[in-house]
């Protein structure tokens, strides 16, 4: 950039190659938050913890109290009660490209809003703390540490009713939505992630096979198609950030507007 | 006036926290913190020899567990009114405050659930009881989310009277790290960071009680400033029109 600063379109903001001088900076310190998020969430559940790939459900005793004793496991979850607040930064993105949709009511955003509000607990940090309870005291009797393994895996695998209205209210946004601020294709991609969590349902009748927590299409497929449905909402997330006019911001709200 | 329902959310403070403070005090298990390193026989002990004050702090604290939530909605509402390029702070803030209130609502359910069979296995009335000390000590993530939005939002905000002054936002970022070792109380039984030592629950309570009383002060001034912009412009239009 040649001068110091460039006088943008709308003539009051200016614009530097400074981070913290861009005007779009608080929805850039949310997206950003994401990849350290997710970088995070692997090291907890993939390296610290070995919840993913998950061991099976059929695990004998001993394998159960070696895997709730194994050293990296109470750090992980330590880790996870610090960080998965970080969430909220990437739903609070979402709401805030979605209120700049149009024909789209509040309704929607409302619904988004109270889903991710609960979504992050029982598939997440209660499991994480199923896992902890168990690494804390590994003198609990074996059948407490089976029941506690079984919960934590459950609900890490099984917990799907939240993120299923996820997708449901945000493919809806996305068809519904005139101005194009995600591409279309990206609902029907929520649909098809929300039919593959569909798949994961039979986890809590089975324990071997491809539907059992540790299966072919309840985890691995489930996981892999998730990963790339994460990873094409965020880069949609930066498209539509780096699109959003300047006109857009910084724009008072009306009385009882939220 | 249009500030009246955030008003009664702000005064509903005082009112939650000295029944707070009274169900704390109340407990038993508290004051001093109940150990990580008892054994299940005196934790199923403590519960037999306290029944009726662990009852009945903790159906009260049942009732009252999510009441600081008008609050924290009123700081929603003056964060929007802050002159932030977006509202995705106050987005995530509403977004973390929901989840922040869910933890504890567990946490009482898991003591009274303990203290509802006192001649359980004392193993399952232990296994109880840690899981109460977990969710009630160490899910601080939320907490620190919540402060970083709202500093975040301080400190971008552009507007040219400001809603906060500047030194909440530090105020907001320093207790958030004074709180954060607490998740550490996941994996010591003993020391500072245990569910009962200096760090994890003396100064995290602390803390978050001084926390609250600077806040309720904060947001009452932020609310008073509102209203009297609400009057200005009010008599500003009148001379207009005059």
């Amino acid at each position: 950039m040649t001068g110091a600063a460039l006088v943008s379109t709308s003539g009051s903001a200016t614009r530097s190659s400074r981070f913290v001088d861009n005007p779009k900076l608080d929805q850039w310190i949310c997206f950003w938050s994401i990849p350290v998020f997710y970088t995070l969430f692997g090291v907890i559940f993939v390296l610290l913890g070995r919840i993913m790939p998950p061991p099976t459900p059929t695990m004998s005793t001993e394998g159960i109290v070696a895997f709730m004793t194994s050293p990296g496991l109470s750090l992980a979850v330590v880790l996870l009660a610090l960080s998965l607040g970080l969430y909220a930064l990437n739903s609070g993105l979402m709401l805030t490209q979605m209120k700049r949709m149009e024909g789209v009511s509040p309704v929607l955003r409302y619904a988004y809003i109270a889903v991710l509000g609960v979504g992050g607990l029982p598939g997440c940090l209660f499991p994480g703390y199923m896992f902890a309870l168990g690494a804390f005291r590994p003198e609990y009797d074996p059948a407490i540490l089976a029941m506690l393994y079984d919960l934590g895996f459950l609900c890490f695998v099984g917990s799907l009713g939240c993120f299923v209205i996820q997708y449901v209210v945000f493919s809806i946004a996305v068809f519904l939505d005139k101005r194009g601020i995600f591409p279309k294709w990206l609902g029907y991609f929520s649909i098809w992630t929300l039919v593959t969590e569909l798949v994961a349902t039979p986890v809590f009748v089975t324990q071997t096979g491809p539907y059992a927590w540790d299966g072919l299409l309840s985890f691995y497929q489930g996981t892999v198609i998730w990963v790339a449905w994460q990873t094409c909402v965020t880069i949609c997330l930066y498209k539509a950030i780096k699109s959003q006019p300047l006109e857009e911001l910084s724009i008072p709200l009306k009385p009882n507007e939220i | 006036m249009q500030t009246k329902d955030q008003r009664i959310c702000l005064w509903l403070v005082p009112f939650f926290g000295s029944l707070f403070i009274f169900a704390f005090w109340n407990f038993q298990g508290f004051f001093p913190p109940m150990s990580p390193t008892m054994s299940a026989g005196e934790v199923a002990a403590f519960y037999r020899d306290n029944l009726g004050h662990i009852r009945s702090s903790m159906i009260l604290c049942n009732v009252i567990g999510v009441s600081l939530i008008p609050f924290y909605t009123v700081i929603v509402v003056q964060m929007m009114r802050m002159v932030n390029a977006s509202r995705v702070f106050a987005y995530s803030y509403l977004i973390a405050v929901i989840n922040g209130g869910t933890l504890f609502a567990l946490a009482d359910l898991a003591w009274l659930n303990a203290a509802f069979r006192p001649e359980r296995d004392p193993q399952l009335t232990m296994l109880l009881n840690d899981l109460a000390w977990f969710a009630f000590i160490t899910p601080v993530g939320f907490v620190i989310v919540q402060n970083f939005c709202l500093a975040m939002a301080i400190y971008l905000d552009k507007g040219p009277q400001l809603v906060f002054p500047r030194w909440v936002a530090h105020f907001n970022i320093v207790t958030a790290l004074l709180i954060a070792p607490s998740a550490f109380a996941l994996m010591y039984k003993t020391g500072p960071l245990a569910w009962d030592g200096a760090i994890s629950f003396w100064l995290h309570l602390s803390t978050g009680a001084l926390y609250v009383v600077v806040m309720f002060f904060v947001v009452r001034a932020a609310i008073r400033q509102q209203d009297d912009k609400a009057v200005a412009a009010q008599s500003s239009w009148k001379e207009q029109t005059a």
